[in-house]
């Protein structure tokens, strides 16, 4: 076990050393794929670490961007408003204008290409983080702010011992569905026509991009094979064990429910170096704790003074007009762009806007028809549901674009015309949330109210109607939203697809969109995403509050 | 109510249990014995009160009656017939209501009708007339967020009442509602049972309060606790109605107290355990569960003993403190275990050991309780196979794992915790939560070394 562990400190190392080798490479438009099998655990290696890399970015912006608007009244209210539309608009439309920017800033190596493409994951990945980590320090108790006040913590000394504990758990949740959902669009983000121009990075999206391309269906699953293997083993080897630790900072009671467990954290609490470690860190810190406390009592803190935050106001208040500089300069821009678009372009993504939200909203009807059986069937019987829970994760993270050759394959065989395809291929990675949820409230369903429905036999039909249906509704609005917002995203990649060399196209506002990236049309495509944006903020703020504002009040289980 | 006597045969009882046996996996994976061998029946025309202490399968007896909950070995009969499904003629009432958050009060209470053959309207009449008998008229539109939690329960009861069920099946039904609240409706089922109006044959009522078994039964039944098991059955012939200040009712309650007590706190059978035992070589006591009493409960008992002249009656005792009676026998039992109380009969009287504990100064106290600790034979067998360890400390799991394997009937989490307060204050165990790790108490002298 302790060779194990020092094992892969060290290989931790090397492989640090050769990424930065692999990222001062010097610039090629097109990198050449090795289709080789023998080549993938090397891609997969890069594009884990580009995953990382957009990780700590995420994390860094969460921490930053959480804090800032928890703490001051005026950046919340230009922040949140900000993250919100964020979470909604399909970043995939940002990435031309990204890409050449980034080249341009690093014309001579890869790093320019690298860079936008981990913004790209960036922006799959942050959003949820930055809410889940706002929202934790709104919900820190005003007590534990007046006590660390009141004993003169230090602004680090009241992060870390006040507001990290309480958002630990919510931060470490949202930070595994954010890796997850950063994979979405590797495939693209790895591999993409510009204008005409060819853009690749060795990794494993690009690796699936060009087995698709050449229609190359064992390279295919050999990719899936290791995408899965990516996330099982990313899951297992850091989520858990991350997910097992957080947990010692739950207030609360836990209720009956069993304490998630990891195999990793097991095997390493057997270790007898890390236990003697840690005993050795204990006995030190009590020691320092006692010379700490020491020092306090002869030194009281010095309350913060007031330059500094004067200081600290005026800061803000620029960054403020930064921001805000930048925005009326881009929207100027982006006018001057949109001048350029005809009144029949206008006309067009109307007609697809109209197109897609019809796709959407028949692959979402379709996706809720089968998960809601499923997942309450599952759902209600606890052993099932504890070992699907893991399964339906994994299926949740699996970037679903890497199955659309196979999947449309398939459906393109039963003769299912293409704009149906289309569809499916939309809500193929987004109704696992839907599921995920259903099962998730399914098994919420407090047992007593069962045991109620079984003695006045309320069986069949209406077993369904009083107990399932309501009580999963909050649930399944929950997952409906996450979903809704992947299946729009998703247009982008699913309406217009590469197919055994040749493209697949439906009409639809997100085959507009590809079209006019691979056309270098900047006006159409920054018309289509602003359309596209407008429409999503326009839903989350009519159908899906409506929505949830029905389940908290109907349909709330707490009683 | 009507009781059938006459030359017949008995009618079979409306529902009964016969050698059940019942066993859960619990989330630990540790297999625990909730019930052992319980034959139970309730006759027609009577209301049984089942009375025993939280976690003593009172509320799984009830679900296997009715056919709620499968038992693991045993039978049961429903009017003499081998049981199949749910029980056709019960109803329950759940102790945190169980109504549809989602449905009015009207529809929470026609749930009770679902599958039998009533017309809309029958069912609409059916549901006002249940409505009015539980108090609730006018109440028909509102949500069940709107409601208290008396009215809550009205609605659970009318929902029970609407079908008109021979026996209604009550599992702690009033012990989510206040004081005042509970003993209204406790008079309000006994109207309803004894006026006839609404059909019903028998109640069943579980309970861990022994005024309310009192009140409403006139069979009460006395569980004992790991596993539990039926212990004693004391008929109740108090006329209705009830009065809980009555001599007679007092007198009752002091009964089944009685009852309670020599089951939960049997005179002392097994030798004393040695008083004196040498550290690190202790004497092997029975490896027995210890009750769950915290410390603080045990030390302030022996305080108020102590303010009383070392001497107490059991039940002041229990009507002093707010706790229900299954805890304050739980943490006499504690006392009695350390041996610091002895309990003759139905007096707590503090020990020479009890009184030197009293009187040690704060920071002596930990030594003493060490030492009592170790002559239990579950302490000083913990201590010597932590003392065997590497590192003196195992993982919380193995130490839970291996009390489950020994102990089979005994609920694990709620021990393992008793034991780590204990041996904390005895500073004789160290258990450190985030790393769930057990280990012997190290204490700062070992840092300095």
């Amino acid at each position: 076990m302790d060779v194990l562990i020092l094992g892969v400190l060290a290989a931790s190392v090397v492989g640090l050393v050769a990424l930065a080798e692999r990222w001062s490479a010097p610039l090629r438009a097109a990198v050449e794929i090795d289709l080789a099998p023998s080549a993938l655990p090397g891609y997969t290696l890069l594009s884990l670490s580009r995953g990382f890399a957009a990780y700590l970015l995420s994390l860094a912006f969460t921490l930053v961007v959480g804090t800032a608007a928890a703490r001051s009244r005026a950046a919340e209210r230009v922040l949140i408003p900000l993250l919100d539309v964020g979470q909604g608009i399909p970043v995939l439309g940002f990435l031309p204008g990204l890409v050449l920017g980034m080249v341009a800033l690093f014309p001579r190596t890869n790093v320019g290409l690298e860079l936008a493409c981990i913004v790209m994951i960036f922006t799959g990945q942050v959003w949820n983080m930055a809410f889940s980590f706002y929202g934790s320090l709104k919900g820190v108790p005003a007590e534990l702010y007046e006590v660390s006040r009141l004993h003169r913590f230090s602004r680090w000394k009241t992060f870390r011992t006040v507001e990290l504990p309480s958002a630990v758990i919510g931060l470490v949740w949202n930070s595994m569905m954010s890796m997850a959902g950063g994979w979405f669009f590797l495939t693209v983000n790895e591999a993409f026509t510009l204008g005409g121009r060819d853009f690749r990075l060795p990794g494993i999206g690009s690796y699936m991009a060009v087995a698709i391309e050449r229609g190359n269906v064992r390279a295919m699953l050999w990719a899936i094979v290791a995408m899965v293997a990516m996330i099982v083993a990313v899951d297992q080897l850091l989520w858990r064990p991350l997910v097992v630790w957080s947990q010692r900072f739950r207030s609360e009671e836990r209720s009956g429910e069993p304490a998630p467990k990891s195999w990793v954290v097991e095997l390493v609490g057997r270790s007898r170096l890390v236990r003697r470690l840690r005993r050795a860190l204990r006995r030190r810190r009590a020691r320092g704790g006692d010379e700490a406390a020491a020092g306090a009592a002869i030194h009281p803190a010095t309350p913060g003074s007031g330059a500094a935050r004067a200081g600290l106001r005026l800061l803000a208040a620029v960054a403020l007009l930064a921001v805000s500089g930048a925005a009326l300069w881009g929207g100027y821009e982006i006018a001057l762009l949109l001048a350029r678009v005809r009144a029949a372009e206008w006309g067009t993504l109307g007609a697809a806007l109209g197109a897609t939200t019809l796709r959407t909203a028949g692959a979402l009807a379709a996706s809720v028809l089968w998960t809601v059986p499923v997942g309450v069937l599952l759902g209600r019987s606890p052993a099932w549901s504890r070992r699907l829970q893991p399964v339906v994760q994994i299926l949740a993270s699996f970037p679903a674009p890497m199955l659309y050759p196979l999947v449309t394959g398939a459906l393109l065989w039963a003769r299912v015309p293409f704009t149906v395809v289309a569809a499916v291929l939309m809500v193929l990675g987004a109704q696992w949330y839907v599921l995920f949820n259903v099962l998730a409230g399914a098994s919420a369903i407090p047992g007593d109210l069962c045991e109620a429905a079984d003695v006045y036999a309320v069986t069949g039909v209406s077993r369904w109607r009083t107990l399932y249906l309501p009580a999963v509704f909050p649930y399944l609005v929950t997952g409906l939203v996450t979903a809704a917002g992947g299946a729009w995203n998703a247009s982008i990649v699913a309406e217009t697809i590469t197919y055994r060399g040749g493209e697949l196209s439906t009409f639809g506002l997100g085959s507009l969109i590809t079209q006019a990236t691979h056309e270098g049309n900047f006006p159409l495509l920054a018309a289509g995403v602003l359309t596209m944006s407008l429409a999503l903020v326009l839903l989350n703020r009519t159908v899906w509050r409506r929505m949830y504002r029905l389940a908290a009040t109907r349909f709330a289980l707490n009683r | 109510m009507a009781s059938a006597s006459g030359s017949a045969p008995p009618p079979a009882p409306l529902a009964s249990v016969s050698g059940v046996r019942k066993q859960f996996r619990d989330e630990e994976g540790h297999e625990r014995l909730v019930l052992a061998d319980v034959d139970f029946e309730v006759r027609r025309g009577e209301v049984v009160a089942v009375l025993g202490p939280s976690g003593c399968g009172k509320s799984t007896l009830l679900r296997i009656l009715i056919g709620l909950v499968a038992p693991t070995a045993g039978t049961v009969s429903a009017n003499g017939e081998p049981l199949e499904g749910i029980h056709p003629g019960a109803a329950v009432v759940f102790q945190n209501f169980a109504l549809f958050p989602w449905l009015s009060v009207e529809d929470n209470v026609r749930v009770g009708l679902n599958g039998r053959d009533v017309s809309d309207a029958d069912a609409a009449r059916r549901v006002k007339e249940a409505l009015v008998k539980v108090g609730l008229t006018g109440h028909e539109r509102a949500m069940p967020k709107e409601l208290s939690g008396g009215m809550k329960q009205r609605v659970g009861i009318a929902r029970a009442l609407v079908g008109g069920p021979e026996l209604l099946c009550m599992d702690e039904p009033f012990s989510a509602l206040d004081v005042m609240t509970a003993e209204l409706l406790r008079a309000e089922v006994y109207r309803l049972w004894s006026d006839g109006g609404t059909g019903l044959s028998s109640v069943l009522l579980i309970t861990h309060l022994i005024e309310e078994a009192v009140y409403l039964g006139d069979r009460i039944v006395v569980l004992g606790a790991n596993p539990g098991t039926v212990r004693r059955e004391i008929p109740n012939t108090l006329p209705h109605p009830r009065e809980y200040r009555h001599p007679e009712f007092l007198r009752m309650v002091e009964r089944v107290h009685e009852v309670v007590t020599g089951v939960h706190l049997p005179e002392e059978e097994e030798a004393p355990a040695p008083a004196v035992t040498v550290p690190g070589r202790p004497a092997a006591g029975p490896f027995v569960p210890v009750p769950a009493a915290r410390v603080g409960e045990i030390l302030g008992l022996l305080e108020i003993l102590a303010d009383r002249g070392g001497e107490m009656d059991l039940f002041e005792l229990d009507a002093m403190t707010e706790w229900d009676f299954g805890r304050t026998i739980a943490v006499v039992k504690a006392a009695e275990l350390l041996d610091l109380v002895d309990t003759p009969k139905n007096r707590v009287i503090l020990t020479e050991t009890g009184q030197a504990f009293v009187a040690a100064a704060p920071d002596e106290k930990p030594v003493l309780f060490r030492r009592r600790l170790l002559t239990l034979g579950l302490f000083a067998t913990l201590v010597r196979e932590l003392a065997r360890e590497p590192d003196a400390a195992i993982r919380g799991d193995r130490m839970r794992d291996s009390l489950a394997e020994r102990l089979p009937s005994e609920a694990i989490e709620p021990l393992f915790e008793t034991i780590v307060g204990w041996g904390r204050f005895a500073q004789l165990l160290d258990y450190d939560a985030r790393a769930d790790e057990v280990g012997l108490f190290s204490g700062r002298q070992r840092d300095g070394e």
